[in-house]
């Protein structure tokens, strides 16, 4: 219970910073219009029957690299998220102050993880309103559990590399260069904007291996497709997988690099 | 027979802290690997009663502000122990986390954006008070403190005082039972920190018998509330008594003096004195 209302606190402090910034809501939202206008008349122009036999679901090109965009988008945020909390506390001095009250360090990283992981997801229903609304972007079929079953365990398997990230940057005080690689690489090598079958051999078996692909996958087989679970199980245990390794791993690197920081008298470095 | 001598609320047995080398450029990334060779503190010992007032006193960089750190569990010690209310501060610091209420002097850690009232309603409920608890103790802290008005404006619209203000309401927040405190009146004006002073005195030493370690330059101020002062000289305790024992083992006559004396600067004090003489005009 008493945890659950600290993870509370720490939505509430975000939702309230938040509010003092009126216009971003308004921008993500006028943003997510233009972004889906550009995908559907990007898609008018490629789009071509041939291209609709080689897309793994119905709805074109558009609803493939909607998709696509949007859910790298997510994902990316589960990546960035804890380097931005990690970052804005350590600069605004409230990093030592959190870290002398009572509150854990899973639910520190955990409750600053809410918020943006939240208003993300407003904006991918932002998103796929649009497409809705002005593009036909088919949601009838979509198995929703499935969207927030694939959501979840994606969420879960990312933020392990995430909080990785952010201990590379709390012992050396600059940017992950590995984690711009692997965004980079996951774009290419993940079936973002193109299926990945269409890429040579060597990237198609680095794409088997990245957890981007099967994620990307199973969130198109569920929201395009209507896959059902049982359709989606292969996937979603290899994400789990991947966060039960990941997950506790990040979180003990996390802990050694605290201490480390600790010891070494960096913590409030810049 | 059970003893009942209590513990003391602070202790440090020989407590020592070296720090890497810095470094710049590639060389950064091995810094977190180095060897720590840089003294910051090198064996310092002493206790601090429930209800008592310690001062640290020393030069800048002496090694004050590292001491206080190590008890907020900010800090992991390099050799030596530090024990708040009986909790080793490396081996169980959420324990210790329980018992304190820290001020950072040189950085305020509030989010601009939010209100003063919202910032300590934050602090406040991740230290386990209740959000009713939080409010009635902000509400009675920001009277006494003047808070009143600034409790709801954004943090970062309030002056440097009213925020140092406000981030010694949150060490007090919760009630704590040993208060570290890094150069408590260093913005606040004459006024207010004759007021924070009397307040320290009467409610928190007096009335709430928490045990207070502060740092400060401000020799009145030590003078007025410590009930002992460490002297740290090069991250070494040079001596640790009350005032009138410091006068008296270094046969001075004010807290300046003996302060000189005991950290060796004795020369430099009668060439400032010398200076002040012939400088001063007439």
């Amino acid at each position: 219970m008493k945890n659950w209302r600290e993870l509370w606190l720490y939505f509430w402090r975000d939702l309230m910073i938040a509010k003092t910034y009126r216009i971003p809501f308004v921008m993500d939202a006028m943003q997510a219009l233009f972004g889906a206008t550009m995908f559907f008349y990007a898609a008018r122009f490629v789009d071509s029957p041939q291209l609709r036999s080689e897309l793994p679901q119905p709805g074109g090109y558009f609803a493939f690299a909607l998709v696509g965009w949007v859910f790298f988008d997510y994902l990316g945020v589960a990546m960035d998220t804890f380097d931005q909390s990690l970052v804005e506390a350590r600069d605004s001095g409230t990093l030592e102050h959190l870290l002398v009250t009572q509150t854990s360090l899973p639910l520190m990283l955990a409750g600053s993880a809410i918020y943006p992981f939240l208003i993300t997801t407003l904006r991918i229903a932002i998103y796929l309103v649009w497409g809705a609304l002005l593009f036909h972007f088919p949601l009838g079929a979509a198995n929703w559990i499935g969207v927030i079953v694939v959501l979840a365990a994606s969420l879960l398997s990312f933020s392990g590399l995430g909080i990785l990230s952010a201990s590379y940057l709390l012992l050396f005080k600059r940017g992950n260069p590995a984690k711009w690689l692997l965004i980079g690489l996951w774009g290419i090598a993940g079936g973002m904007l193109f299926p990945v079958t269409i890429l040579p051999d060597w990237l198609q078996l680095i794409a088997k291996l990245n957890p981007m692909t099967h994620a990307l996958n199973a969130m198109r087989a569920a929201l395009l497709g209507g896959a059902g679970l049982a359709q989606l199980l292969p996937a979603i245990e290899l994400l789990l997988l991947f966060a039960m390794v990941l997950l506790p791993l990040s979180m003990l690197v996390f802990y050694w690099t605290l201490e480390r920081t600790k010891a070494t008298g960096t913590l409030s470095h810049r | 027979m059970q003893d009942a001598t209590p513990l003391p609320a602070i202790v440090l047995k020989d407590l020592q802290k070296y720090y890497p080398p810095p470094r710049t450029g590639i060389r950064a990334y091995l810094q977190p690997f180095e060897r720590a060779t840089r003294p910051a503190l090198q064996g310092v010992t002493f206790e601090v009663q429930e209800g008592e007032a310690v001062a640290l006193l020393g030069a800048n960089g002496a090694g004050k502000s590292t001491i206080l750190r190590i008890l907020a569990t900010l800090l992991i010690p390099t050799r030596g122990q530090a024990f708040v209310a009986g909790h080793d501060t490396a081996k169980d610091p959420r324990a210790v986390r329980r018992k304190l209420g820290y001020h950072a002097g040189s950085d305020q850690g509030f989010y601009p954006r939010l209100t003063g009232r919202q910032n300590l309603l934050f602090f406040g409920q991740l230290n386990h008070l209740t959000r009713a608890q939080a409010q009635n103790r902000i509400a009675e802290l920001g009277e006494q403190f003047h808070l009143t008005d600034a409790l709801d404006q954004q943090v970062r619209t309030l002056s440097s005082g009213t925020t140092q203000r406000l981030s010694l309401a949150r060490a007090l927040l919760h009630k704590p039972t040993v208060l570290l405190l890094d150069e408590p009146t260093r913005s606040l004006d004459a006024i207010a920190a004759a007021e924070f002073r009397r307040f320290l005195a009467k409610e928190v030493l007096r009335g709430a018998r928490t045990c207070l370690l502060f740092a400060s330059h401000a020799l009145s101020e030590i003078e007025q509330l410590a009930h002992r002062v460490a002297v740290i000289h090069q991250g070494q305790l040079a001596a640790f008594d009350t005032v009138s024992g410091l006068l008296a083992r270094t046969k001075t006559a004010n807290l300046e003096q003996a302060f000189f004396q005991l950290t060796g600067s004795v020369n430099l004090f009668e060439r400032f004195e010398h200076l002040d003489h012939k400088d001063r005009p007439q």
